[in-house]
């Protein structure tokens, strides 16, 4: 059996990414979006430790507990904005969300 | 001395303040204290004038300094200073009193007495003032108060449009007075009085005709002469005191005061140019006071012609003549302006002298004040006028012959319509109900009319008058004392206004409500009513030069400045807003989209794809 090699990290990493992405851009729900964004940061994680495992280096997995803060605060704070919107202009569309048009 | 100086100042001024601040709804205590006021004012004058021991008195303090250039603020008493500031303070005084009675029944009388005061206030910062800017900033204040009085009547038209009237015009004068002063200061460096007369005596070369003339500006505005008289036959629009204070006595007469201030910052050239000036208008407004139906008018004509004969006398290189007709003029005027103000009063404001008639029996003490003032402004031999305007007539006729021509005619003039008016209105029968009814007023009117009558005969006897008043005078006087043909000119001075009388008797002995003139001689009597057309080209000019000009610039404006400069720069600043704004459609997926192509942009940028 093949051993999983850091390309099918970097592999995996680069599809959630791209599957982060997407959502980010197609997804209409808020909510999605949001969560959309944390796999995109999940998917530099997967990268960085990756890394880190064949450079034999710590900087990279570090970063990754960085990330994982700031991703945990981030997302405390999009959620608090969110039901805030949500209650203001009961919707979480995008489409309904538009005050700074033109 | 600069205390007393001070105070002479400031007490009008803190007169008018407390009636600002707290007698404005009680008109009776701001007149008792405007009337207190200017009594302390003649105290205080008479104190300074004759503790003076006749001296030049200088005295001035800093009054604001900017990086090498000073303001001051100082008194130059010295002797045609304490002839101003006699006449002002006891004219004045005596017309204070006379207010008081005249202004009765006045409905806010707070404003007028309030009014009265900050006049004085101004009118003796211009007699002490010892330079130039701070005599612009009376002469502004004067102008000030004049517009405030002209306009005391405010619910009329008629007054609103003249104290409009009378401002303006004093501005374009001033506007010149303040272009000489700029020239003076930068052809001396300084506008103190005392330190120019040095400095002209000095080099009398630094004295151009121009300066001069930009000075004089401001005596014309002020004293309105010709081109700019206008305005003082419509102040008459004010209350009658006023108009005697300030329209007769004082505030026109203060622009000979300048002239005789700074008469050493005259050619030769710009003094016959006052001279030929001053003549003209003593004949010009002799013509117009002829046809005049409004008893005030004619009075403002007949200060135009005195105030000319002031002029040439100062022209002909007399200053000391035209203080002392100036002086004269300031007692007879007055008297007559108050003489009207009391005919007035008695006809219930009627101010047409063919609606009076008969007052003579009605009002006996004015009749006789108002004829000896007629007398003296005739110049009947031994009363003050004659003193004083055939000291004029004698000089222009030993210096200056086409002056003395005209000032002679006008002599004529004078006594003719003196005459007429005082035909009319104090003789033959009463021609209207309100003259029928007329009864003299009481003793705050009379009183102050006897004591200018008393003056009007006697103050042209200018030695029996304490020398520290006329002092200025005396050189003058004397010069003239040694000129020839005195008695040619007692007998021509004398056949003036006999002549003069006869005729106003022959022609206005009786007449009924119309002028006798507009029968006999309509094209004269029209002539003379139109004023030789000023107003009309003035009004022309606003109306069809001026206006056009103003509204042109506005187009200008509003298409270049406001249109081009202002609302351009800003369009072309929301154009690119107008570019940006297409972006922000209110998707935000649109903008997460924005932030890709951006991204992928300056990946590609980073990358060199576009070549660097």
């Amino acid at each position: 059996m093949e051993t999983v090699s850091p390309q099918h990290f970097l592999v995996l990493a680069f599809l959630l990414f791209a599957v982060g992405f997407l959502g980010v851009l197609i997804r209409r729900n808020l909510l999605l979006v949001l969560m959309s964004l944390e796999l995109m940061l999940n998917g530099v994680n997967v990268a960085l430790v990756s890394f880190s495992r064949t450079s034999l280096n710590l900087d990279g997995s570090l970063f990754v507990f960085f990330i994982m803060t700031v991703a945990a605060t981030e997302v405390a704070v999009g959620l608090a904005l969110l039901v805030a919107l949500y209650k203001k202009r009961q919707s979480v569309f995008s489409e309904d969300i538009s005050l700074l048009k033109n | 001395m600069e205390t007393v100086a001070f105070s002479i100042l400031l007490l009008p001024l803190l007169s008018a303040l407390i009636t600002l601040l707290f007698l404005r709804k009680s008109g009776n205590i701001a007149a008792l204290l405007s009337v207190a006021t200017s009594g302390g004012i003649l105290v205080f004058a008479l104190y300074l004038i004759f503790n003076g021991e006749n001296e030049v008195f200088e005295w001035q303090t800093t009054w604001m300094k900017m990086s090498g250039w000073e303001l001051s603020f100082g008194f130059l008493i010295d002797a045609p200073a304490r002839l101003l500031l006699f006449v002002v303070s006891f004219v004045g005084f005596l017309i204070h009193v006379f207010s008081l009675g005249y202004m009765a029944d006045d409905e806010a009388k707070a404003r007028y007495f309030g009014g009265l005061s900050i006049f004085m206030f101004s009118m003796i910062g211009i007699t002490l003032a010892n330079n130039l800017i701070m005599i612009f900033v009376f002469w502004e204040l004067v102008g000030f108060s004049s517009y405030l009085l002209i306009a005391h009547y405010l619910t009329t038209d008629e007054a609103a449009q003249a104290s409009k009237k009378a401002f303006i015009v004093n501005r374009v004068g001033d506007f010149g007075f303040l272009i000489g002063i700029v020239l003076t200061y930068w052809a001396f460096g300084t506008v103190n009085l005392v330190e120019l007369a040095d400095l002209v005596d000095f080099d009398p070369s630094l004295v151009t005709t121009l300066l001069g003339l930009a000075l004089a500006c401001g005596f014309i505005g002020k004293s309105a002469q010709f081109p700019l008289h206008v305005w003082l036959p419509d102040a008459m629009a004010g209350p009658t005191p006023v108009s005697a204070l300030i329209h007769a006595a004082t505030m026109v007469a203060a622009g000979i005061y300048l002239l005789v201030r700074i008469n050493f910052m005259f050619t030769t050239q710009s003094l016959s140019l006052l001279a030929i000036l001053g003549a003209s208008m003593g004949l010009y407004a002799g013509f117009c006071a002829l046809v005049q139906r409004d008893i005030k008018k004619i009075l403002a004509y007949s200060t135009l012609s005195q105030l000319g004969y002031m002029a040439a006398a100062f022209g002909l290189g007399m200053p000391g003549l035209a203080l002392f007709h100036l002086m004269t003029h300031a007692f007879f005027k007055a008297l007559m302006f108050l003489g009207s103000g009391s005919v007035i009063h008695a006809c219930h404001h009627e101010q047409d002298i063919f609606k009076y008639g008969g007052l003579r029996k009605k009002m006996p003490i004015t009749a006789i004040t108002f004829l000896l003032g007629v007398l003296a402004i005739s110049g009947v031999n031994f009363l003050s006028g004659y003193f004083s305007k055939d000291a004029i007539l004698l000089t222009a006729y030993n210096v200056n012959m086409p002056v003395f021509v005209l000032l002679y005619a006008g002599a004529i003039l004078t006594a003719i319509y003196m005459f007429r008016l005082y035909f009319i209105t104090f003789e033959g029968q009463p021609r209207s109900e309100k003259a029928s009814r007329a009864h003299e007023n009481g003793a705050l009117m009379t009183g102050p009319l006897i004591l200018l009558g008393i003056l009007s005969i006697f103050a042209g006897y200018h030695s029996f008058i304490p020398l520290a008043i006329v002092e200025s005078l005396i050189s003058d006087i004397e010069s003239v004392a040694a000129m020839p043909n005195h008695l040619w000119m007692i007998v021509l001075g004398t056949f003036a206004w006999v002549v003069g009388a006869i005729i106003a008797k022959n022609f206005y002995g009786r007449v009924g409500d119309d002028d006798p003139l507009a029968k006999k001689l309509p094209t004269f009597y029209a002539l003379c009513k139109s004023k030789l057309f000023f107003d009309q080209m003035y009004g022309f000019y606003i109306n069809k030069i001026q206006d056009p000009i103003a509204r042109f610039l506005e187009v200008m404006e509003l298409l270049f400045i406001s249109g081009l400069m202002v609302r351009g720069s800003a369009g072309i600043a929301s154009l690119f807003a107008l570019l940006g704004k297409i972006c922000y459609i209110g998707k935000i997926h649109a903008y997460a989209f924005w932030f890709v192509g951006g991204t992928i942009g300056f990946l590609a940028y980073a990358v060199g794809i576009f070549g660097n």
